[in-house]
């Protein structure tokens, strides 16, 4: 066990060490930055309600938001979700809590596709750049089986996406805590939850909707790391990975008349169109037939990248 | 119980239907410094990469201290510390950073031990730069660190002359020599330069499209020359030498510009002197080249063509 866990150490540290790593990190924090930047000066995040006229703050700003749809077309189903959402509040007698870090973290769930993309430039190169560098022969010739190498390499894949998303929770929060301030311990806020509005906890949407985005990122990282163990050319398996989660749902939609297309990996990656009693568009699918066609998909990335990893020879390029 | 520290039986290499390795059969003893040499192509690397687990064997078997490389794979990689062509490491990353990650995959290596490898190879004051701005020698010396952290049993070095300079050659010549005498290590040294490793040998091995053509004890070279030393005469009249040597030795023999030479057991020139003088032909030089390995060498894979 010391052993996997100094492996890991090893492969945590030659990612950590590069200055791409760095980069990314950078990138998000300057994305997470801008999009506050940009939500403080656009909208009208900036309603107070703590006050007891928080009544008549709600009505004002669907007398504003009803005269701004008359305005501009493009408002219309933006502000009229909106007014439905002020109005939920007015009938049921609920005081809303102003805008906060909580709701940014919840409104920055977007940004895990791009903690996916990153996952799978890292998946895809953590073997394949091995080969490249030529370092794989001494790395291997060390008694120790490739198949606990490829595990340290498989969980260290795993551990920058949590490290990754870790960061964009936390880093958001704080940027959201600077700019918006903090509305509270565990806000709750109205939301459209698909079949109607509902009155929910804000961490509660944090969890699920990040949740269910995860599904995606551990199966699209999964697969850039098969491609990379099979071809060992890391350019390959991050065209392959982000080619297919641009297309996934494209492709779904293309054959969803074939009795097949349940089959399909990216019919299955969403997990939350199960949530909430919904049904899902392609007849025959329940969450346990997804969980089980996930579970395939999963068990057979893995076993081709165990596979051409343990069993093929390291040659000269 | 033998002395082997690996053993090489009938190993064989197919890739595709190309047959590169052909049955190579021999082993190395404790404490033997073992030359593996071949023109390029002929399979050293290939052999190598058997050795040390990096390819599987299409036949055969490798045996390190009894441990064969196919069925106990860990224990008998234990005993190896190897460099395989190009001493590549991250070179993003500090020579004290690259050699701490080999570390960290033995159990046992002390601080001490890292630093003792460093000291052997020389490279304590390069430790805190980035290996990407290493040169060819020290990156090829890092390699030889990271293959002894671990005291290994056999070391294998793919070419390790490769890069060095004359210095550096003769610091690794030596330090491999002792550590055959002192700590009994089984050294193989790959390399198409015979007389860079010569020197470091007890025993050579000629490797020639994939099968072992020869093996020989460095020391008995120069014992056994008989009819390989080379001499030339410078001797007039030079046409009448010749006849002569030709009828009554039946010698094959080249003549050009006044000087003859030919292939001749050295214990018997002065007979040879004697018998021409006494047929009046006048000697104003005689010299003899000492046979070397390199020629053998060189009579050992002849033409130097890669199939
Ligand atoms: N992956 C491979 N696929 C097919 N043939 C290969 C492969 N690797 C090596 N060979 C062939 O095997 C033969 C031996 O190659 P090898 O690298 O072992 O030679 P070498 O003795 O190390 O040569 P050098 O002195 O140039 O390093 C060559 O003919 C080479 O073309
Ligand atoms: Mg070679």
């Amino acid at each position: 066990m010391s052993n996997l866990f100094h492996l890991i150490y090893n492969e945590l540290k030659k990612l950590y060490i590069q200055k791409s790593s760095k980069i990314m990190y950078i990138v998000l924090g300057v994305i997470i930055l801008g999009i506050a930047i940009v939500s403080n000066s656009v909208g009208n995040l900036g309603e107070q309600y703590e006050q007891e006229n928080w009544r008549e703050v709600l009505q004002e700003e669907n007398k504003e938001l009803t005269q701004e749809m008359e305005d501009k077309e493009a408002f219309q189903g933006m502000n009229t979700a909106q007014i439905e959402k002020n109005n939920y509040y007015l009938e049921q007698d609920i005081q809303p809590v102003s805008y906060g870090a909580w709701q940014f973290v919840m409104e920055n769930e977007m940004l895990l596709s791009v903690v996916s993309l990153l996952t799978i430039i890292v998946a895809a190169g953590i073997v394949a750049n091995e080969f490249r560098w030529g370092t794989i022969k001494l790395l291997l010739i060390r008694p120790i089986t490739r198949t606990k190498i490829l595990l340290s390499k498989y969980i260290t894949v795993l551990l920058f996406a949590l490290f990754t998303l870790v960061f964009v929770l936390v880093f958001s929060w704080i940027i959201g805590a600077l700019f918006f301030g903090i509305e509270g311990i565990d806000p709750k806020v109205v939301l459209d939850q698909g079949d109607g509005l509902a009155y929910v906890s804000v961490i509660n949407e944090i969890i699920t909707g990040y949740g269910y985005k995860l599904v995606n990122l551990v199966m699209m990282a999964t697969f850039a790391f098969m491609i990379s163990s099979v071809f060992r050319n890391s350019t390959i398996a991050i065209g392959l990975a982000i080619f297919l989660m641009m297309a996934g749902n494209q492709i779904v939609l293309f054959f969803a008349e074939r009795s097949w297309s349940k089959y399909i990996l990216f019919a299955n990656t969403d997990l939350s169109q199960y949530a909430n009693g919904n049904t899902s568009l392609i007849e025959g699918m329940s969450l346990g037939f997804s969980i089980t066609v996930l579970l395939v998909y999963y068990a057979v990335f893995l076993l081709l990248s165990w596979l051409f990893f343990t069993k093929r020879d390291v040659a000269g390029s | 119980m033998t002395d082997a520290a690996m053993e090489l039986i009938n190993v064989k290499k197919t890739i595709g239907n190309k047959e590169i390795i052909k049955g190579l059969s021999f082993s190395i003893n404790k404490g033997e410094v073992f030359g593996f040499i071949g023109p390029n192509g002929a399979g050293k690397t290939t052999t190598i990469r058997m050795m040390v687990g990096l390819m599987q064997l299409t036949d055969g078997d490798v045996r390190i201290l009894g441990k064969s490389i196919k069925t106990d794979y860990k224990k008998a990689v234990r005993e190896v510390g190897a460099i395989v062509e190009n001493p590549e490491m991250y070179p993003f990353m500090t020579g004290a950073q690259n050699i701490d990650h080999y570390a960290r995959m033995i159990p046992g290596i002390t601080k001490e031990r890292i630093k003792e490898a460093i000291h052997i190879v020389g490279l304590e004051n390069a430790l805190n730069e980035k290996v990407g701005k290493y040169s060819l020698g020290m990156r090829q010396r890092l390699g030889i660190a990271q293959a002894l952290l671990h005291r290994p049993s056999v070391l294998i070095l793919d070419e390790p002359t490769n890069g060095l300079d004359p210095a550096g050659i003769r610091e690794i010549r030596q330090y491999i020599r002792k550590l055959a005498e002192e700590e009994d290590v089984a050294v193989i040294v790959s390399s198409h330069l015979l007389t860079e490793v010569e020197l470091m040998c007890d025993r050579i091995g000629v490797l020639k499209n994939g099968e072992l053509v020869a093996t020989q004890a460095v020391n008995d070279s120069s014992t056994n020359t008989n009819q390989h030393s080379e001499v030339s005469m410078e001797v007039s009249p030079a046409d009448k030498a010749l006849e002569l040597l030709k009828k009554d030795y039946e010698m094959d023999v080249v003549h050009q510009n006044g000087s003859l030479t030919f292939k001749w057991d050295k214990e018997k020139i002065p007979e040879l002197i004697k018998f021409l003088v006494s047929h009046e032909v006048s000697i104003f030089q005689v010299s003899v080249s000492k046979s070397t390995l390199e020629d053998k060498f060189f009579d050992l894979i002849g033409e130097n063509t890669i199939e």
